[in-house]
């Protein structure tokens, strides 16, 4: 129990389940983009995937209960520091400007990951759930040519992005890596990393919307 | 150096002690030397209040020459003023503008109870040195000073760890009030000297208990502390505090 | 009253062992029924407590700051010396002995300094099991660097703040005793009053500087370790909070006061610049090694640096000291500086600075070499005063750095008062006339680490251990008084600014009880002090009340004592008429202008006795020199 206590009771115990979880997450992120990035390839590409990918049932479901596990932990941490660390400073100050080591990903990451929230509920709601038997592809298609759907994908991916940015390096840190000699690569890599990730998964609903090509 | 006169206006927090409520006050003061130090600055304003019957602002500091820690307050934002690696004390009014408006507010923090005006108290930070910032060494017990070679990169780095002046500005600066980069400090020096290596484990643990216990938040990674400290101590300690504290965590009794 | 510095027989390297041998002991089950109040918690400070607490006393520790950490050993930067012999170059307990004491000018105990000799390597070796992170070589040795006043290396240092890192480790011991329970420490209080009763100290009153309550606390023995008193010249490099307070309380109970006119005087600090001014920055002694020092030729010569030719700059350290040159000791250089600004050759706006010139140093070495040796230094002082070194000469001018004189104690660090021990800066005991660099930190962490752990048992066994109480008439006289003091501070209302007094009493005893003095000016001083303090009492302002934190009645305090205090100075500095150590005595030079020290008649140590109203009188303490040969300085 010490040990369950040591990591859930504690400032850095909690930063190590907000980076492991995170870290986890972003796995899932990297082959979920990966499988996705099959709908650049057309609709038969896609659906084979989506169907090969069915086909794991079992495997699927214990993949999913872990990352629902992940995310559960992942929030729920994420609030509760939230509301902790707003606490720490009862009495705000008047004027507040940054030394110079936030980044726009840093300031924001409770509302990106809320907004992140948003976008995984409305696509669990709306594909994953979504009680619909025709191929994927095609409910894909029309979700994405409908621009307020595409546009409020861009929106939750835009946050998604500014939340990698600085997750992807923050996560490191709190694990205990930080060293000159690679410390440039994290940093860089972190930016990169999330500029691709979002970048592609955007890159769907913004075909979708503009390309009439998108998964036939 | 060829000194100017500025004016300004200053709006600092007034608050006359813990229990009081507090607000900013606003005064114009003439002819500011801008080779004055910002806390000379303030002597200026003391005096000029106390020749008009008002109370002089109550601010903290002592040695005036950056290494003690005791001065310290929040100008337009920024813990220290605006100048990097520079303590309170040590910044000087050229890096100011006449027609300049200054707000001084104390460094903020649930765990930094505020005393008077611009000095709060930072006793927190004594009892999370307390709490296992020492080598458990008496007098009288130590080997020859030579008898253990440390690496003179490890020596260096504890070095660059053990600069901390105990300020409070990374609290200050940090969004969530976290104190990671002072206890890092200790933990951290402590971690790379063979000294600190008998109680490295129970260290992790009882000062990061002793920290989260006297109310600071959470570290996330901001990097505000690294970079509103006056003696620019790398978050690369926190870093070495994690890994202490995931190695002591897992562990067994 | 006759002095008695309880010096143990026996040859001078077996002394203290002797003596530890034949002070009395007290029982570990017995030590924890003592409880000793400890009053101030820089490295003296904070040495003690912890120590003694290690030893199982029962410990009160008070410090005005908010923690024992800020106190101003902190700002030391040079290092610590010890006799390790690391280096093999020849260093030996004794070389550093004969070392402190010539430094001193023979104005230093023997069998003290030799004491303090031996216990520096202790001091090294138990700060390295602390964890301080002195420098190391790549092998992983301790390293060692040069200092004046030696031809050996035998200073330790941690980077320029070795002074932090010494204070850091005695603060991280005290801390460990304070979590244990063996430590009360007692922070942000400010001593008021020292308790004695039936000649012995029991206890001291404070002050709550954040509720401005007054508190008692009662002990069976009492430390001080409050640092000296160089502020009060206003302008030195001690911290703003620096105070004479609780040591000059001690002396108006009974303990003598010696040397108090020995004062160091840093040659190389960066220089006033206005009259705002609040404090003054040392910068490192080891610029001399390069820079040259100059003045323009020509009195009230203006022009800027580069404009005056070569024919027209005055070096006149290396004109008077042709073999020494700009490496003459700190007082000299001093002293020098003084002598030639006073003749109206002083640069800078004030007219208060001479030039230390980097560029011939520049020409020969490159401009790469100097930055590498003095890069930090450069930037510290491109910090405060906007000009580049590399670019144009440094200006620096001397300043008020450390007081080698106070409380007068034995061998055991015992005051003329039995219960009551000083350390460190507070006490008179080791530096003699002039304070050698890097021994401060040595004494101070001797005195708390080893010598009055090993002394203090030796007092308590003798005297009958008595219920501690507060209660006494003493006790309740003294807060009275105390309160006394605080209502007639609070009850001044007048239109003054208690700075300006300070500020003015400051300027006095820079001109006439600096570094050099005279009959005169000395005499004008002590006609002058007691005016001052009467407009004092009667002209200053203190905002707030004696019931809140308030700053500014904590300064007033400070003030008023110093004020009192500056005479018992300057009586002191009448009373030796020879030139010793850091300061120059007109009447007592050679024919070349060069300090003549008079041992026939001032190889004493001077120790005041309160008189009250009376002028205080002067005991003198004979000082023998058995195993040195006293000999003169000349750096000709």
């Amino acid at each position: 129990m010490h040990v369950v206590r040591r990591f859930c009771g504690t400032s850095v115990g909690r930063k190590y389940i907000m980076a492991a979880s995170g870290l986890g997450l972003a796995l899932f992120l990297v082959v979920h983009l990966l499988g996705n990035s099959t709908i650049f390839f057309g609709a038969t590409t896609f659906n084979s995937y989506a169907a090969h990918l069915h086909s794991l049932a079992a495997l699927l479901r214990l993949a999913e209960i872990g990352l629902l596990l992940f995310f559960l932990v992942h929030i729920a941490f994420g609030v509760t520091l939230f509301v902790d660390n707003r606490q720490a400073r009862p009495q705000p100050y008047a004027v507040s400007t940054s030394s110079g080591g936030r980044t726009p990903g840093s300031r924001t990451m409770f509302y990106s990951g809320l907004v992140i929230l948003a976008l995984l509920l409305f696509h669990l709601i709306t594909v994953h759930f979504a009680d619909d038997h025709g191929a994927i592809s095609l409910l894909i298609r029309r979700h994405f040519a409908n621009p307020w759907i595409a546009g409020f994908y861009i929106f939750g991916l835009a946050g998604l992005g500014l939340h990698l940015s600085h997750g992807l390096w923050s996560l490191w840190q709190s694990l205990g890596i930080n060293h000159p000699l690679y410390n440039n690569l994290l940093g860089r890599g972190a930016l990169l990393a999330a500029l691709l990730i979002a970048g592609l998964f955007m890159a769907m609903p913004l075909l979708g919307l503009f390309w009439d090509g998108f998964l036939r | 150096m060829s000194a100017e006169k500025i004016n300004l206006t200053l709006k600092v927090w007034r608050q006359k002690n813990s229990e009081a409520a507090g607000a900013l006050a606003t005064y114009t003061l003439r002819d500011i030397s801008t080779d004055m130090s910002f806390l000379e600055m303030l002597d200026v304003l003391n005096e000029q209040l106390l020749l008009t019957g008002e109370e002089p602002v109550a601010f903290d500091h002592d040695c005036r020459e950056g290494i003690c820690g005791m001065c310290g307050a929040v100008v337009n934002g920024r813990p220290h003023g605006p100048e990097r690696e520079t303590t309170l004390c040590q910044l000087h009014m050229r890096h100011f503008k006449s027609g300049d408006t200054l707000v001084i507010e104390p460094f903020r923090a649930r765990a930094f109870r505020v005393v008077r005006d611009l000095v709060v108290d930072r006793t927190a930070f004594d009892a999370i040195i307390q709490a296992g910032g020492y080598v458990s060494v008496n007098v009288g017990g130590a080997p020859d000073a030579n008898a253990l070679p440390i690496s003179q990169k490890n020596a260096e780095q504890a070095m660059d760890a053990a600069a901390c002046i105990g300020c409070g500005a990374c609290v200050a600066a940090c969004p969530n009030a976290a104190a990671m980069l002072f206890v890092s400090g200790k933990v951290s020096q402590l971690a790379l000297l063979p000294q600190g290596h008998p109680e490295r484990r129970e260290r992790a643990l009882n000062m990061v208990k002793a920290m989260d216990g006297q109310g600071f938040g959470n570290c996330t990674n901001e990097r505000e502390c690294e970079a509103a400290c006056p003696k620019a101590i790398s978050i690369r300690h926190i870093a070495r505090l994690n890994r202490e504290y995931l190695k002591a965590a897992l562990s067994g009794d | 009253m006759k002095l008695d510095a309880n010096i143990p027989p026996g040859p001078l390297a077996e002394k203290w062992q002797q003596h530890c041998f034949s002070s009395r002991l007290i029982t570990p089950a017995n030590k924890r029924k003592y409880t000793i109040i400890v009053v101030g918690s820089g490295l003296a400070g904070a040495s003690a407590a912890a120590s003694l607490a290690e030893l199982g006393y029962k410990v009160n520790c008070f410090t005005m700051h908010d923690s024992p950490r800020r106190a101003h050993s902190i700002a030391a930067q040079g290092g610590i010396n010890a006799a390790k012999n690391y280096q093999n170059d020849g260093d030996s307990v004794y070389r550093l002995f004969y070392d402190t004491i010539k430094g001193g000018d023979f104005r230093a105990r023997e069998a003290n300094v030799y004491r303090l000799a031996q216990l520096s390597n202790n001091i090294i070796d138990q700060c390295v099991a602390q964890g301080v992170p002195f420098a190391r070589e790549y092998g992983g040795q301790l390293a060692n660097r040069s200092f004046g006043g030696a031809q050996v290396s035998r200073t330790f240092y941690a980077r320029g703040q070795t002074g932090q890192q010494l204070l850091l480790g005695a603060y991280s011991s005290l801390a460990r005793q304070i979590k244990r329970g063996r430590v009360t420490m007692l922070a942000r209080r400010e001593m008021l009053d020292l308790v004695v009763e039936e000649g012995r100290a029991t206890g001291i009153v404070v002050r709550n500087l954040i509720t401005g309550e007054l508190e008692s606390h009662a002990g069976h023995a009492v430390v001080l370790a409050t640092g000296g008193y160089g502020n009060v010249f206003y302008l030195s490099t001690n911290a703003m909070g620096s105070n004479v307070t609780a040591a000059f309380r001690a002396y108006k109970r009974g303990a003598c006061f010696a040397n108090p006119c020995f004062v160091q005087i840093h040659p190389t600090c960066i220089p006033v610049h206005g009259d705002y001014q609040s404090k003054l920055t040392l910068m490192s002694e080891s610029l001399r090694n390069d820079g040259r020092v100059w003045v323009p030729a020509t009195p009230g010569d203006k022009r800027p640096p580069h404009q005056i030719p070569e024919a027209e700059r005055h070096y006149y350290l290396e004109e008077k000291y042709p073999s020494f040159g700009n490496l003459v000791p700190r007082d000299v250089a001093s002293r020098n500086a003084k002598e030639q600004c006073d003749r109206g050759k002083g640069v800078g706006a004030t007219g208060l600075a001479v030039y230390l010139d980097f560029s011939e140093a520049i020409r020969r070495d490159g401009s790469e070499t100097i930055t590498r040796k003095y890069g930090n230094l450069f930037q510290m002082y491109e910090k405060i005063t906007a000009s580049d070194p590399m670019a144009t000469p440094m200006m620096i001018y001397p300043a008020v750095h450390y007081t080698m004189g106070g409380l007068w104690v034995d061998y055991n660090l015992m005051s003329t008062i039995p219960g009551l021990f000083v350390l460190g800066e507070a006490n008179f005991s080791d530096h003699g006339a002039n304070r050698l660099g890097a021994s401060a930190l040595m004494q101070g962490l001797a005195d708390g680490y080893f010598v009055v752990p090993a002394t203090i048992a030796h007092y308590l066994a003798q005297c009958p251990r008595q219920p501690l109480s507060t209660a006494s008439d003493a006790f309740v006289a003294a807060q009275r008084e105390a309160e006394g003091f605080i209502r007639r501070l609070v009850a001044l209302k007048g239109r003054r600014s208690v700075d300006d007094f300070h500020k003015e009493l400051g300027r006095l005893l820079w001109d006439h009880c600096g570094m050099a003095r005279n009959q005169q000016g000395l005499e004008k001083a002590l006609a002058r002090i007691p005016e001052i303090r009467a407009e004092f009492w009667e002209n200053a302002l203190v905002s707030g009340s004696g019931a809140e934190f308030n700053q500014t009645l904590e300064k007033a305090g400070r003030v008023a004592d110093y004020l009192e205090f500056a005479e018992l100075m300057v009586h002191d500095a009448l009373a030796r008429r020879e030139s010793c150590g850091c300061h120059l005595r007109e009447e007592s030079q050679t024919a070349e202008h060069e300090a003549l020290r008079d041992d026939a008649r001032y190889s004493h140590v001077a120790a005041w006795q309160y008189q009250g109203e009376a002028e205080p009188l002067l005991h003198k303490e004979p000082l023998a020199f058995a195993d040195v040969e006293v000999s003169s300085r000349s750096y000709k």
